[in-house]
């Protein structure tokens, strides 16, 4: 590689023919030679030509295998693929022996840098995938170190940000200019570093080891193998990866640190709490030893020589620790202050557990004296007291009570079983709870028994008498007797009335109550009875006191059934209803269609109620109003065909009508009955359908006016036309046509409205 | 301990080859037995003094593994020399040795190596015989015959090898 090309061409260059060889001092010789062999030839003349064969042959003899060695030489150096072939092969081995000439870094340099450079250009992402795996585990490792830095100092400053001590760091911090976590690392940080190992890697060698002054450790040379052993046994068992061995341990108070160079190994042992920059102190002191002494420890073989200097860096990163702040260098003055400080409290607190103790008995005392508690089990257990027994709920509670006393109550274990005492004390306060006594009562104790005094509504009494019964044999009596009922007067009143209401007809009562002030009635009620609410202001009772409920119901009572008969029935002016023993007897005249219906009410009346007599009524119908009527009935008014007016003759039966007429007006009224006279019209059957009934209708209008002529009120007169459709005979004969065109009368009474 | 010089020596062979025990009464041990079941190796040292320096023989007592595949050999970068022991009643000890040697010499080249029959003081029960052994011998290996109980060989193996490796 280092031919200069005038070499490489020199070497190339084609023989330069057969000009190279003197034929003619070639021949020259060959002739001396063949006339010292034969001197006879010395007198021929020199017949050797330079252009013979011979000479020729004679070459080819001699050198014909160089000549083909070199023919075939300069093949292969013409034509540049061989040649690149030829010299390919050797490359590899020219380059291994020429690496150990120094040049040849300096020669190759430029040409690498070059075809780096062009190598970048062309495709960057060759050069990244070469330096992913070594770049990126250092990138992530130092990524996660300035993590676990930054919470560590995070997590001290803020435990320490709010304490005396931090406040005082924090004076620090602003006097000296550092950044306060640094301050509280500074403080908290306490650790040592006490060994420090410097191991060939490859080997797992001790290179050096340099322990602290106090710290102890096996072999350092068996241990440094050995944890080459166990990162080697890690590296193999979980990581796999080549350039991650374990670079931290933690065992209790202790660390291993360890810091992987090219060749060596740093390893320290750190007791205590170390801050994360020790890794960058670590880094930093291993690749000073490596620049130091970098062949040292490249040929390491065992041997330490020429490594020795290497144990004061290490001595360096031994002395590195912070230390806790000296608490008090007179141990055996801290001793006997413990000492008299162990006594003092001793003193202190048996004169605590003494006085504990009085509280404790005066407070059973007081507990004893209690009404409604029962100690059974009281003393002192895991330095606590306990108290155990019965106790009413209503009695005091034994915890309140430790205060007045003085004793904590987180000291005292109390258990009481639930009971209900039986001493006047405890059933007064239970009554007291129970029956909640109005102002107006007093609950007091006289002897054994328990008396009520005052005045009480009906209801506390009620549940007073409710709980006097309930109280259990052998607690002592409960005496009510004296309380006075301040619900006395209106119960009276209301006995009264209801009292008075029993006496109505027409009303049953079911229930009636009276309490908490309030009244209740309930029962059956007729609607034509009195009205319970009514009576109630009679009484002096306030109705807003009274809740009522009454079902109607159908009272048999023959006054009421008079009464509904009058209501339903409605009678004519000339009918009286009246009681007669167990009867009803009606009394007048009226309209048999009134008869009528009064007969059927008196029918529907139920089993059991007074007999409806209508026997002494009169009927209207069967009187003068009836021969009245027959009469007008009787006659009618005849026509000649197709005439609406009368036919004549017949002015007398108009005359004789309308007297009748004004005879039954009158009657009518004097009597109260309303009477409607119909005057029917009616045509023979010869002729148009709707011409007779025209004609009907007019022949029925012309008798109503000339009855009205006579003085006839034509409010009483109704007119109607019925055509041929109602023939008072067969039409067999113009006689029985006559007979059928005619006007008739129909009268009908009514009740009077 | 900067003047001494140290070496990195494996200690191979079969399962139950008694490799530990022969060395246990002769050299500086501080890690337990737990070490070989756990970690798979134990490590212990040797020091021998040579006439004109002392070597500390850093011995890496390796867990006896009859399948020899499982052998971790990242535990023999670096070795100086090796030391394999077989059981001398047990001829397979003996093949597993061998090919101990050839599958550590296939990864890291030639080594020092010393061969120790162990357990001669069992000699109604010893079944290699001097045939074998002469064979081995005559490729150049360092063959001895050691004993646990008596402590023969021991020491002269481990001088064989301080003096062969560092030398």
């Amino acid at each position: 590689m280092t031919a200069s090309p005038d070499i490489l061409e020199e070497l190339l260059r084609p023989p330069s023919g057969d000009s190279a060889i003197d034929r003619k001092a070639l021949a020259g010789l060959l002739i001396e030679i063949a006339q010292s062999l034969k001197p006879e030839l010395r007198g021929q003349q020199n017949g050797v030509h330079p252009g013979d064969l011979q000479l020729e042959q004679l070459r080819t003899l001699l050198v014909g295998r160089e000549i083909e060695t070199l023919s075939r030489l300069t093949g292969v150096v013409d034509d540049p693929e061989r040649l690149a072939a030829a010299i390919g092969r050797v490359l590899p081995t020219a380059i291994a022996q020429a690496t150990s000439d120094a040049r040849m870094g300096h020669v190759l340099a430029p040409v690498m840098e070059k075809a780096a450079e062009s190598s970048i250009r062309n495709d960057p992402s060759t050069l990244v995938n070469i330096l992913y795996p070594t770049i990126v585990p250092a990138i992530r490792k130092s990524i996660g170190e300035t993590i676990d830095e930054t919470f560590q100092r995070l997590n001290q400053a803020l435990k320490y940000s709010l304490t005396w001590r931090g406040l005082k760091w924090r004076w620090e911090a602003w006097r000296t200019g550092q950044p306060f976590a640094e301050v509280v690392l500074k403080h908290t940080l306490i650790y040592q570093v006490e060994h420090a190992f410097l191991v060939h890697r490859h080997t797992g060698l001790l290179i050096a080891h340099v322990a602290a002054e106090n710290a102890v450790s096996q072999d350092p040379q068996l241990v440094s193998s050995m944890l080459v052993a166990i990162q080697d046994f890690v590296r193999d068992s979980f990581s796999g990866a080549d350039h991650q061995g374990v670079d931290s341990v933690q065992l209790g108070e202790l660390r291993l640190w360890s810091e992987p160079g090219p060749f060596a190994l740093l390893v320290a042992v750190i007791r205590g709490d170390p801050p994360e920059g020790l890794h960058d102190t670590m880094r930093n002191t291993l690749s000073r030893i490596h620049a130091e002494r970098h062949h040292a420890l490249e040929s390491f073989d065992g041997s330490s020589e020429g490594l020795g200097d290497v144990e004061a860096r290490l001595r360096e990163l031994v002395a590195l620790g912070e230390h806790a702040p000296p608490r008090a260098k007179l141990g055996r003055v801290i001793l006997l202050g413990f000492l008299l400080l162990l006594s003092i409290s001793a003193v202190a607190w048996a004169a605590w557990w003494w006085h504990n103790q009085q509280l404790w008995e005066a407070y059973l005392e007081r507990l004893r004296a209690q009404p409604g508690i029962v100690i059974g089990e009281a003393g002192k257990r895991g330095g606590k007291f306990f108290l155990s027994g019965l106790r009413d709920p209503l009695a005091v509670d034994p915890l309140k009570l430790l205060g007045d006393a003085g004793i904590d109550p987180a000291r005292v274990e109390t258990h009481f079983e639930p009971y209900q005492a039986l001493d006047p004390q405890s059933v007064l306060r239970r009554l007291k709870v129970t029956l909640a006594p109005p102002p107006s009562v007093t609950l007091a104790i006289e002897g054994d028994r328990i008396v009520a005094k005052g005045s009480a509504p009906r209801a506390w009494l009620d549940r007073a008498n409710a709980v006097a019964q309930m109280l259990p044999a052998g607690a002592p009596a409960f005496d009510f007797a004296g309380v006075i009922n301040k619900d006395e007067a209106d119960e009276q009143q209301w006995r009264a009335y209801v009292e008075r209401l029993r006496a109505e007809p027409g009303i049953v009562i079911t229930r009636s109550e009276a309490g908490d002030g309030k009244f209740f009635l309930s029962g059956l009620r007729d609607p034509l009875a009195v009205d319970p609410l009514k009576l109630l202001g009679d009484a002096g009772i306030d109705p807003a006191r009274v809740e009522t409920h009454f079902e109607p119901y159908q009272a048999l009572d023959p006054q009421f059934v008079l009464k509904r008969l009058q209501a339903s029935l409605n009678p004519p002016p000339g009918v009286t209803f009246a009681i007669e023993g167990d009867r009803i007897v009606a009394k007048g005249s009226a309209s048999s269609p009134w008869i009528a219906r009064a007969r059927r009410a008196g029918s529907l009346l139920p089993a059991g109620a007074p007999v409806f007599d209508l026997s002494a009524v009169r009927n209207l119908n069967e009187g003068v109003l009836g021969k009245l009527s027959d009469a007008i009935e009787a006659r009618s008014i005849h026509f000649d065909s197709g005439a609406s007016l009368p036919a004549a003759g017949q002015e007398k039966t108009l005359d004789e009508l309308a007297v009748d007429l004004n005879e039954l007006a009158a009657l009518s009224s004097k009597l109260h009955v309303v009477t409607r006279v119909t005057l029917t019209g009616h045509s023979d059957s010869q002729g148009q359908g709707t011409s007779n009934l025209y004609l009907s209708v007019a022949r029925a209008e012309a008798v109503r006016a000339l009855l009205k002529k006579r003085g006839v009120d034509p409010d009483l007169l109704q007119v109607r036309g019925a055509g041929p459709l109602e023939p008072l005979e067969a039409e067999t004969s113009p006689a029985a046509r006559l007979a059928n065109r005619r006007v008739s009368f129909s009268i009908g009474f009514e009740e009077a409205p | 301990m900067t003047a001494v010089l140290q070496k990195k020596i494996c200690m191979l062979g079969g399962f139950s080859v008694g490799k530990t025990s022969l060395v246990q009464r002769y050299v500086h041990s501080v890690f337990s037995e737990t070490y070989l079941t756990t970690v798979g190796v134990k490590i212990d040292k040797k020091t021998v003094t040579l006439p004109d320096r002392t070597v500390n023989l850093i011995l890496w007592d390796l867990a006896g593994e009859d399948d020899i595949n499982s052998l971790r050999m990242t535990n023999l970068r670096g070795a100086a020399g090796c030391v394999l022991v077989a059981d001398g009643t047990r001829p397979s000890t003996l093949d597993v040795a061998l090919s101990l040697r050839q599958r550590v010499e296939a990864e890291y080249g030639p080594l020092p190596f010393v061969l120790l029959l162990n357990k001669s003081d069992l000699k109604e029960q010893w079944a290699i015989s001097d045939a074998d052994v002469a064979g081995v011998r005559e490729n150049g290996w360092w063959v001895q015959t050691s004993s646990a109980r008596t402590g023969e060989g021991v020491e002269d193996a481990f001088m064989d090898l301080a003096v062969r490796t560092a030398g």
